[in-house]
């Protein structure tokens, strides 16, 4: 038996130990697709952060009545349901947003992150844990997005949010999908590196 | 597996559906109506800005092109009609192009907006720029060719995105024809309608 963890170390693991992307390396195909911009990679986060806690929240209160037997169909509904929740949400109230990164948010029902954390910890811990569980790492993949966002944004076309910063025609390899994956893997490199220069730890292959 | 476990699943399966259900409709109530009211204000603030010395813009029917059903608008200023608004799609590099088109009464264009695209950054999306834009304003449907290279009299193509371009001369060189056809053919056809029987 694992001994239980506090729900400050559950919502950290989220952000730092598993951080969904830059560790786990899942749900990559939406880290590239919305992240040309900082303000889409963050409603797309935003939109991910709603559907992990609600559905974390909902399998924990249903773990007891669920069957185990079609435990998988039941996550799928739940996930299914809180997605079309933030997608219309999403569609009445932040237009210019939707128009753009739509299509992603209808697809956070296939994200590997969402689907893994109600199986693996949702479906077997009590509602608060499994809450600061859903947070940390809707938060961690969030982060995650803004941060690859920022520096796409900022190099390829030269402006955050959508205001011009850099006045120079920009790197506009970076916000094209080869340049996001380029972009990943930077970050990814970069952040391994943080992790074994500053805190010994083993970097994302050595979990 | 036993009885009692298949109750389970149909009692799990049906009470997911109808709360789930129930919570959706909810959501639905409440967001389709701003989603309505949203989407129209922005179609009429588009509108608007295309003709911004109309006094009323309506509409006036729909026509086809590759299976979407774009509407073509008259705007009327103290009750005459100024000029028509026609919305457009065209083929493009990896998206369709929606393009709004305005014309006068003698149907020359006077303004083009590019509503959405999905071309390629850098190249196909110059199109959005006002140096593409602006070649439409003053062409009538004969001169919405375009031609690789200088040219006064057509539309010059963005180098490297010649296909984006022609994909909006396509959606506005279709607007404008349709709009010739259906708002010059009505109101000749009561005209013409004695001649018709004479033949």
């Amino acid at each position: 038996m694992i001994k239980p963890r506090s729900n400050w170390e559950l919502f950290k693991n989220g952000i730092f130990g598993e951080n969904t992307i830059f560790r786990m390396a899942i749900s990559l195909c939406p880290s590239i697709a919305v992240t040309s911009g900082l303000k889409s990679s963050f409603y797309l986060g935003f939109a991910v952060v709603f559907v992990q806690v609600m559905v974390n929240v909902t399998v924990s209160l249903l773990r007891k009545v669920i069957h185990p037997r079609i435990r998988i169909p039941i996550f799928m509904l739940i996930i299914a349901g809180w997605v079309s929740v933030i997608d219309m949400g999403m569609a009445a109230f932040v237009r210019d947003v939707y128009a753009k990164i739509g299509l992603y948010i209808q697809i956070i029902v296939a994200f590997a992150s969402i689907f893994a954390r109600a199986e693996v910890f949702a479906g077997k811990n009590k509602m608060v844990p499994s809450f600061f569980d859903g947070l940390g790492m809707g938060i961690g993949f969030l982060i995650a997005l803004c941060i690859i966002g920022f520096f796409r944004e900022l190099i390829g076309k030269g402006s955050l949010w959508g205001f011009q910063i850099i006045g120079t025609k920009p790197i506009l390899f970076f916000i094209m999908p080869a340049g996001g994956f380029l972009a990943v893997g930077i970050l990814m490199a970069f952040f391994n590196w943080i992790d074994i220069r500053f805190f010994g730890g083993k970097g994302a292959s050595g979990v | 597996m036993t009885v009692m476990d298949m109750l389970r699943i149909m009692f799990n399966l049906s009470a997911l559906y109808i709360v789930g259900g129930l919570i959706l409709a909810g959501v639905y109530a409440k967001t389709s109506p701003i989603m309505y009211i949203k989407a129209k204000e922005e179609k009429e603030a588009a509108l608007k800005q295309m003709m911004p010395e109309a006094e009323t813009i309506e509409e006036l029917g729909h026509w086809e092109i590759y299976r979407r059903h774009p509407g073509y608008f008259v705007g009327k200023k103290e009750g005459a009609e100024m000029g028509y608004i026609v919305e457009g799609f065209g083929k493009g590099y990896s998206s369709y192009i929606n393009v709004l088109t305005a014309v006068d009464k003698d149907f020359t264009v006077q303004k083009i907006n590019i509503l959405h695209h999905a071309e390629t950054p850098g190249l196909g999306d110059e199109i959005e720029l006002d140096d593409f834009t602006d070649q439409y304003k003053g062409k009538s449907v004969e001169h919405l060719v375009v031609v690789k290279g200088f040219t006064d009299t057509d539309i010059q193509a963005i180098t490297g995105a010649t296909i984006s371009s022609r994909a909006v001369t396509e959606a506005v060189r279709e607007g404008v024809k349709t709009l010739i056809a259906k708002v010059s053919g009505e109101s000749n056809e009561e005209e013409s309608s004695e001649e018709v029987k004479h033949d």
